[in-house]
């Protein structure tokens, strides 16, 4: 028997499959031929065993069944949390990049303003610098400084809502590098289902693009981690261990990102175990 | 196909991405679309108004409008569902698209859809293009003709693109008849479109 979205056929003839377009929708969902055992439908099938009139009819209810089919596809991948996750951290990468530049552009000017006056023996850190900046600006210098810093205030309650989330999405995930790298990770890899299919050697060189390619095209040593190097475990290790704490890393948050895809919840023993063998790699909290 | 002077058109509906429109025509742009190029090139398959085409790689509808304001029906495969949003609006100011959310590499997921078709249309971006033109040989009536464009670099960044259309004209030369293969320079780098028979 061949199923088609109209109906189902055999050697005997061909069973017509009723319901308005939104059933018709479901039926194709569930259809699937065996690899190598493709019979494409024919339309005049469809007319011989009553599902349409014509060819016109045909194209007409067939395009009606696929419009509905892919929307209901499309809302689904694209709803759901963790694709929201994936918006959150590009937003907030994006938000540093801005925070930084418009603060370098704002001390550019409030130096025009004061010659003369070096950025030695002072705290250096940037809320301090915007703060010393705002003491005496005015006018529109004081107003972006306004923006920036509130701009720094939404990034850093958007941080928080990452890590929330993202020990909701990917509880083990998190447990293991923390919050806000886990959702890094996931929004490189494209989303929670691409980053539980992925091999531990990807993940462990996801982020080291340029590196990535120059050791393919040009020769130069592999990259040793990507973005699992934000971690401190990795960031902290001996220079001479870094590669294989980020190896180790990378195979237990390969195991992680199955278990948050599959079963979604915390496994507390599996932390302990994991925890235990990045450190027996050589990796410091 | 419609030639204004030098310029490639479609009959249609305009609008859908700002293109040009002349004389009510549909400007069709070799830069943004491969078979635009191919017919700039002097090459490719004409479209004709009795037509069935598979276009494997739709996208966000851009050429398959063109396609589709030329034939009866394209059936419009695309994987990603970003993209899908774009073609399901072009979707439905159109009677003659399909839209079919899958993977090019897996027809079993669309075969109950897909009717025997004249043209199949490949421009994916994925390591196993010469893999999913064979598997989607189903779908190609006798005699029917194949375009599949081949973007070399997403089989291998680092491999010579010439050495890369050889490897991919080795592996379909036994299920399809080519009868020949462009470059698509100066349109698109790293591109070559093989145009084959069943």
């Amino acid at each position: 028997m061949r199923s088609y979205w109209f109906g189902d056929e055999d050697d005997h003839g061909c069973t017509r499959a009723g319901g308005d377009p939104d059933t018709l929708a479901r039926r194709v969902s569930s259809l699937r031929a065996g690899p190598g055992d493709i019979v494409p439908p024919d339309w005049r099938h469809a007319r011989e065993c009553g599902a349409v009139k014509d060819r016109e009819e045909y194209l007409s209810k067939l395009r009606e069944v696929c419009i509905r089919l892919a929307r209901e596809q499309v809302a689904s991948s694209l709803s759901g949390e963790d694709t929201e996750l994936m918006e959150m951290v590009m937003l907030l990468d994006g938000m540093d990049r801005a925070v930084n530049q418009l603060g370098e552009h704002l001390s550019c000017w409030y130096r025009v303003r004061h010659p003369g006056e070096g950025w030695k023996y002072r705290p250096r850190d940037s809320r301090r610098v915007l703060a010393r900046i705002g003491e005496d600006a005015g006018g529109p210098l004081k107003d972006a400084l306004g923006g920036v810093l509130a701009l720094r205030e939404a990034r850093a309650l958007l941080a928080r809502e990452i890590g929330e989330r993202s020990a909701r999405v990917l509880p083990n995930c998190s447990a293991i590098v923390g919050g806000l790298v886990a959702a890094r990770i996931m929004a490189l890899a494209g989303g929670l289902p691409d980053l539980a299919r992925l091999p531990a050697s990807s993940l462990q060189v996801l982020g080291a693009r340029g590196a990535l390619f120059s050791h393919l095209t040009g020769g130069t040593p592999s990259p040793k981690h990507g973005i699992i190097y934000q971690h401190l475990r990795v960031h902290n290790a001996p220079r001479g261990v870094r590669g294989k704490v980020a190896r180790a890393l990378a195979g237990r948050l390969a195991i992680a990102a199955r278990i948050d895809r599959y079963r979604g919840t915390l496994d507390p023993e599996f932390i302990a175990r994991s925890d235990r063998m990045i450190e027996a790699a050589g990796g410091r909290r | 196909m419609i030639w204004i002077g030098q310029t490639l058109v479609s009959p249609g509906e305009p609008g859908i991405y700002g293109e040009r429109v002349l004389d009510g025509h549909r400007v069709w742009d070799p830069y943004r679309s491969k078979l635009g190029a191919l017919y700039y090139l002097g090459k490719g398959i004409d479209l004709t108004a009795s037509m069935r085409v598979l276009y494997l790689g739709a996208a966000h509808g851009t050429t398959v409008s063109h396609v589709a304001d030329y034939v009866e029906v394209v059936y419009a495969v695309e994987m990603a569902p970003r993209p899908m949003e774009d073609l399901l609006e072009v979707a439905g100011r159109r009677r003659n698209i399909i839209p079919i959310l899958a993977d090019a590499g897996r027809p079993e997921e669309y075969a109950a859809l897909v009717e025997e078709v004249d043209l199949v249309f490949q421009d994916v971006a994925s390591p196993a293009q010469a893999e999913i033109a064979l598997r989607n040989r189903a779908f190609l009536a006798p005699g029917g003709n194949l375009i599949l464009v081949v973007k070399t670099r997403a089989i291998d960044t680092t491999a010579r693109p010439g050495d890369v259309e050889a490897g991919v004209s080795s592996a379909i030369r036994s299920s399809y008849t080519i009868l020949d293969s462009v470059w698509l320079l100066p349109y698109h780098r790293d591109h070559v479109a093989f145009i084959c028979r069943r």
